[in-house]
């Protein structure tokens, strides 16, 4: 039993709400208020003084040694600081159960008693009012904390990120969306629109008029709880879950491109094709063929130019000087012959003309004979000195 | 024999390493005729032939690493600058026209520095101007101006390798947290 005057309790929580909101967010964070937390927060705040009133006023309550706000106070602050925490759909699936319940009660007593049945359709009415409150602060709830993951205000690794983006998906979004899914045989929705089509027949046709007034205000409960709901469902199907599908991509690339510079050189890129043309020609065909025509292209003149000059046109006779030699058998130096042979005819010997005549030496006919002892010649051409072993040329041998 | 239109272009392309864009002309002909150029480049080239919705390429068992890799380092840092910048990196890739100016200024102001400056083909801003000529001549970006381009859905290839390459690092790792706990 609280003594003071809701007023009084009211200014209390507007003098201390910074106590009271370190409190709430203590809480939020922790689920509990340590001894420890709660003597930091009011000592904070220079005001230990407000600890009995805390109590009085049974915003606070004491949990052994520690401390806890209590529920109706959390909601409040949940309200007023629009921290609310994301239930899980499991939660919020049990006013499935609660209104089915309910609903099934009202049909099946509806010819009863008239008392039992306004307090089930008051009661199936505040079922869906907690139903959609819950279902909306859920949805803000998500919609804030994937806005904060898309921002990233917090520096979250991108791996983090990916593994947020995915359990938000896994277990809120799609269980969620389940829940509201009209279509879905076992959403709750579902069942909301045949609580509705069923209290727009009754607000016509129910004979007492107070239960038909009921339905009445059901119905148009229902109308809006619909039209609530659906515009949740968007919000869940057309921004949160394509904003979470691309938070969690984009991590999931920018994790794979991050892991990959770690180790740029080690790890194995996509494969590309390595460009090729293949030709049945060299590449450099056109400038070998052009170079190769060129060539003939520009021919140079060339110019003979005739000479008045004398040249000597003496031609070796071979079978003259050989007739000359076997007539003067035997020579004893053959290479002092051949030199006498030409000083005969010409005032100098020509190296040419010289070793002209020496290729007599060479007729099988010949009885050449090398001189035992180092005997040389020495005959001297026009251009040369040549140093000659003194051949004997005998008589061929009879046989 | 009837060949399939623009044949000589596809062959052409292909060869030359590029990728084909399914806005292009001759991408239809090539979709069309899927089978008939999957057994062509087996049979006469011993490629394989990687027909996607949005490109289509050529694989071979020789590949050009180099420049494939110089490619993704070029993808992956130019993607984690435009996130740091608060850019939504992937319709950047898609829509945006990058100028020469920008890129240089994500490389030049990048923590990866290091590594920029140690590779060839990132090193400055002319190298890099070379490495997005080569990109053009693969059809991976389209150079709108000298100094302008934007990215075409070839580089789809570079993203999907870092998605994998995620997926298997957190398929390793996710093991080694479980056996942790």
């Amino acid at each position: 039993m609280i003594k003071a005057e809701p007023r009084t309790i009211l200014n209390f929580l507007h003098t201390y709400f910074d106590v009271v909101r370190d409190l709430f967010e203590f809480q939020s964070h922790d689920g509990l208020i340590s001894k420890e937390a709660f003597d930091m927060i009011v000592k904070k705040h220079g005001q230990q003084n407000i600890v009995g009133k805390l109590k009085e006023y049974r915003i606070v309550r004491s949990i052994g040694s520690d401390f806890e706000m209590r529920d109706v106070y959390f909601k409040m602050m949940e309200f007023l600081l629009f921290e609310f925490k994301p239930l899980l759909p499991e939660t919020i699936e049990k006013y499935k159960g609660a209104i089915s319940e309910l609903y099934m009660k009202i049909r099946l007593g509806e010819n009863h008693d008239r008392d039992i049945l306004m307090e089930r359709i008051k009661n199936i009415s505040h079922q869906i009012r907690e139903f959609v409150d819950l279902v909306e602060r859920n949805a803000f709830r998500l919609l804030s904390e994937t806005r904060d993951l898309k921002s990233n205000i917090e520096r979250v690794e991108y791996r983090e990120k990916v593994h947020k983006a995915s359990f938000w998906i896994e277990y809120y979004i799609l269980p969620l969306n389940k829940i509201l899914d009209v279509n879905h045989s076992e959403s709750v929705t579902n069942k909301l629109m045949e609580v509705s089509e069923y209290a727009n027949r009754k607000r016509l046709d129910f004979a007492d008029e107070t239960i038909r007034t009921e339905f009445e205000k059901l119905y148009m409960q229902l109308i809006q709880t619909n039209q609530d709901l659906l515009r949740q469902s968007k919000i869940l199907t057309n921004e949160l879950l394509p904003l979470l599908e691309r938070i969690r991509t984009e991590s999931l690339i920018l994790t794979g491109f991050i892991e990959f510079l770690r180790h740029p050189y080690r790890t194995q890129t996509p494969p590309l094709l390595k460009g090729s043309r293949t030709m049945v020609y060299a590449k450099d065909m056109l400038f070998k063929v052009k170079e190769f025509f060129e060539q003939f292209e520009t021919q140079e003149a060339v110019y003979y130019e005739e000479t008045d000059m004398q040249f000597d046109k003496w031609i070796f006779d071979r079978e003259l000087f050989l007739t000359q030699l076997n007539a003067e058998l035997p020579v004893k130096d053959f290479f002092g012959w051949c030199s006498k042979m030409l000083l005969k005819d010409f005032s100098h010997i020509e190296t040419e003309k010289f070793f002209a005549i020496t290729g007599l030496l060479f007729d099988e006919a010949l009885s050449v004979e090398f001189p035992k002892k180092d005997e040389r010649t020495t005959i001297e051409t026009l251009n040369a000195r040549i140093d000659l072993p003194k051949i004997k040329i005998d008589n061929p041998v009879k046989i | 024999m009837v060949y399939p239109s623009h044949h000589k272009r596809i062959v052409e392309d292909l060869m030359g390493g590029k990728f084909i864009l399914s806005n292009e002309d001759h991408y239809n002909s090539l979709k069309e005729n899927d089978k008939f150029y999957q057994e062509f480049f087996k049979l006469s080239f011993d490629l394989d032939l990687i027909l996607k919705p949005e490109f289509s390429y050529l694989l071979s068992k020789e590949t050009q690493e180099n420049f494939s890799r110089d490619v993704s380092i070029f993808v992956a840092i130019l993607c984690y600058e435009l996130d740091k910048d608060g850019q939504n990196f992937m319709e950047m890739l898609d829509y945006h026209e990058f100028n020469y100016e920008e890129i240089d200024r994500y490389f030049e102001n990048s923590s990866f520095i290091d590594l920029i400056e140690s590779n060839k083909a990132l090193k400055d801003q002319d190298s890099r101007r070379t490495l997005i000529n080569g990109m053009a001549r693969r059809n991976i970006v389209h150079k709108s101006f000298e100094d302008r381009f934007l990215f075409t859905q070839a580089h789809r290839v570079f993203i999907e390798f870092a998605k994998e390459l995620a997926m298997r690092k957190m398929a390793v790792s996710q093991p080694e947290e479980n056996a942790g706990n």
